[in-house]
């Protein structure tokens, strides 16, 4: 099914700009632990998933730019702080490796009860690259499930550092399912076979009986994210935006 | 090396029906991070069909030279350890073959 | 390689050293001179050494990628020179010593790290600069030791030179860029080349005596210092300079009649001080490992367990 009005069309671009900078901005925080994780065979590893992130921004941009006719990298590079629409849960940078497994743990059960749904979008060409990027993903979840239960199992210190650092992102990682202008349209047209909100407790019927199966203390209650949830960005994203257009910006119109 | 730390062979097999080659061998403290880890060095660019991942200490090692290469002929046991060619030729020639087609052999 | 019973450790040795000499390789497991064992292993940990702290001087610019393709790439090299470390390391460490003691003999600065690792990085020129000519230079000597005595090492480089050979096509690609890109941009790329071509020409380290070269008697390396340099100088200055870039050598030329390249002498004493830390980035870059290891100690610790040896 081609996107025929426009109401459809600005929501569907609405939707891959979310998930595109959601990978976007995830990834680079991510590449950020390349030359410098804990263990060297897991610098590979993280650097591999970052990677893949990456990857999968660029598809979206792509994906993005065959209906709005702009380029890619523009897309990406290209926007003010402010028009970027990843989650609140990429605000924060990489912070301690507990910070960053908690997170990637949040945003991968989050992504994948997201792909999942996508993956019967009415829109083929979304559909199609959601199927590519699950196969992907497969990996990530699984090396982010045994990363919660290694540093829940590793002793005190990993423990208390994994507890806190899912306290700390726990109301931000409601923003994967913050809301989206349009989407209305979306479900009415099947470009988004389920809601946001639906999406957001699926999400929580799995992670939450998880980390009780791993002993991990109940999180705060969940309330429904905030409108802004994928509107504000603060001052670490300002610093990495800073960092990512710098060469970018350096010379208008040169290619790198 | 920490107190749960292995090393681990990882074999990986180049095209499909191919023969399991060694490649290397990583770290991890148990099977589910030296699978992840093999997948890293020896499968990240899909490079390969299929890993093993094996820990070092479970291999055995035979390098013995009385065991593998002991000093007295065993051409027998090889192909192209029987010289029939001379012979063959002999053969016919007696038998009195002409216009015989050449047979194939194994060996020389 | 297996000894007659009754031999004692002279004559081992030197049947050892002949084996060696005459092309017969090595396997951790097998009897070695302890001069042998000591000299591979400084030479592979240091080698593993400078894939770690080779990973510093491009990281920063991970982040100031100014293209989804070039984050990808360089990311991807990054990674790769992350994963050289361990094949070293993982090489070094099954001839006795572990890899937590090496790191911090590392960053005690009591063992060495290549020149080149030492220099800051001042542009996205440099990163295609270092891509191309740095990577370059290595592969020159990688490729020379893929026939090394210690056969675990030159299996490593094998697939080591296998994985480089995509760097440095994004490294030329990154300079050829530019160079069909601005004014500005070039003047960039002129620029970065101008720092680098020092260090690069001390890469491969002064010219050493056959006769007294024990890694290249024993074969653990299988070309000298001086042959490696000429070899970079034919295959890589025709390169730079069909691009219109200007190499900061007036002497250097090929000079048909001795069959080799002549140029101004490298520094050999900047080489010196620079590998002993005293480079301008060496101390930073030691001291931003020391902190990020110390940081992540306890995910260590929390996974593999403790180490005997202090982190």
């Amino acid at each position: 099914m081609t996107v025929q009005d426009a109401a459809s069309q600005a929501a569907l671009a609405e939707l891959l700009l979310a998930m595109a900078d959601d990978e976007f901005v995830l990834g680079f925080w991510d590449s950020e632990w390349t030359g410098i994780a804990p263990i060297l065979e897991e610098d590979v590893a993280m650097s591999s998933v970052s990677q893949d992130e990456i990857g999968h921004a660029k598809a979206l941009y792509e994906l993005l730019a065959s209906l709005s006719g702009e380029d890619a990298d523009e897309i990406a590079f290209g926007r003010a702080p402010g028009a970027y629409r990843h989650a609140a849960l990429m605000n924060h940078p990489r912070t301690d490796w507990a910070f960053s497994i908690a997170r990637r743990y949040l945003y991968e059960t989050a992504d994948a009860v997201r792909l999942e749904s996508l993956a019967g979008s009415s829109y083929q060409p979304l559909a199609q690259l959601v199927t590519k990027m699950r196969r992907e993903e497969t990996y990530h979840l699984l090396h982010f499930d045994l990363w919660l239960r290694r540093l829940t199992e590793g002793g005190p210190e990993s423990r208390d550092r994994l507890i806190g650092a899912l306290r700390d992102l726990w109301t931000d990682a409601q923003a994967v399912f913050a809301p989206l202008d349009g989407e209305e349209a979306l479900v009415a047209g099947g470009i988004m076979p389920d809601r946001l909100e639906t999406l957001r407790k699926r999400w929580l019927d799995r992670v939450v009986p998880r980390f009780a199966e791993l002993g991990l203390p109940p999180m705060p209650a969940a309330p429904a994210p905030a409108p802004d949830g994928r509107r504000l960005h603060g001052i670490d994203f300002a610093w990495l935006h800073g960092e990512f257009t710098m060469v970018a910006a350096s010379e208008a119109g040169a290619s790198w | 090396m920490g107190a749960k730390d292995k090393v681990w062979e990882v074999f990986r097999q180049e095209a499909e029906g191919d023969p399991m080659i060694h490649g290397g061998s990583v770290r991890a403290p148990d099977e589910e991070l030296a699978t992840h880890y093999a997948r890293e060095f020896y499968g990240r660019r899909q490079e390969s069909e299929r890993l093993w991942i094996v820990p070092r200490d479970t291999i055995i090692e035979l390098d013995d030279p009385d065991l593998l290469k002991p000093p007295f002929d065993r051409s027998f046991k090889r192909p192209g350890g029987f010289l029939i060619k001379h012979k063959l030729e002999a053969a016919r020639i007696r038998a009195g073959a002409t216009g015989a087609e050449p047979i194939e052999e194994l060996g020389e | 390689m297996r000894y007659p019973v009754a031999v004692n450790e002279t004559e081992r040795a030197e049947a050892f050293y002949a084996h060696v000499a005459g092309g017969g390789k090595v396997e951790p497991d097998d009897w070695m001179p302890d001069d042998y064992r000591a000299a591979v292993l400084k030479f592979v940990e240091m080698h593993a050494n400078s894939e770690l702290m080779g990973v510093l001087p491009e990281r920063e610019w991970i982040l100031r990628a100014p293209t989804l393709r070039r984050k990808l790439a360089l990311t991807s090299k990054v990674q790769d020179e992350v994963g050289h470390a361990q094949l070293l390391y993982r090489v070094a460490e099954d001839l006795g010593k572990s890899r937590e003691q090496m790191l911090t003999d590392l960053l005690a600065g009591k063992t060495k790290f290549h020149n080149v690792f030492h220099y800051p990085t001042r542009s996205w020129a440099d990163v295609g600069i270092i891509a191309w000519l740095v990577d370059a230079a290595a592969i020159v000597s990688q490729q020379a030791l893929r026939d090394s005595s210690y056969a675990p090492y030159a299996r490593t480089m094998k697939k080591i030179c296998w994985e480089e050979s995509v760097h440095i096509m994004h490294g030329r690609d990154v300079v050829l860029t530019m160079m069909n890109g601005t004014d500005a941009q070039r003047a960039l790329v002129q620029d970065a080349l101008d720092r680098w071509w020092g260090p690069l020409m001390q890469m491969h380290g002064p010219p050493t005596k056959p006769e007294t070269d024990r890694d290249l008697i024993w074969k653990i390396k299988a070309k000298g210092n001086e042959q490696l340099r000429q070899e970079f100088l034919s295959i890589y200055v025709p390169r730079i300079r069909e691009l219109g870039l200007v190499i900061p050598d007036p002497a250097l030329a090929y000079d048909e009649a001795a069959g080799r390249w002549s140029y101004i002498e490298p520094d050999w004493d900047e080489l010196r001080s620079v590998v002993t830390g005293h480079g301008p980035m060496s101390q930073e870059r030691l001291e931003f490992r020391r902190t990020h290891r110390a940081q992540t100690q306890w995910v260590r610790d929390a996974i593999i367990g403790p180490v005997g040896a202090a982190a």
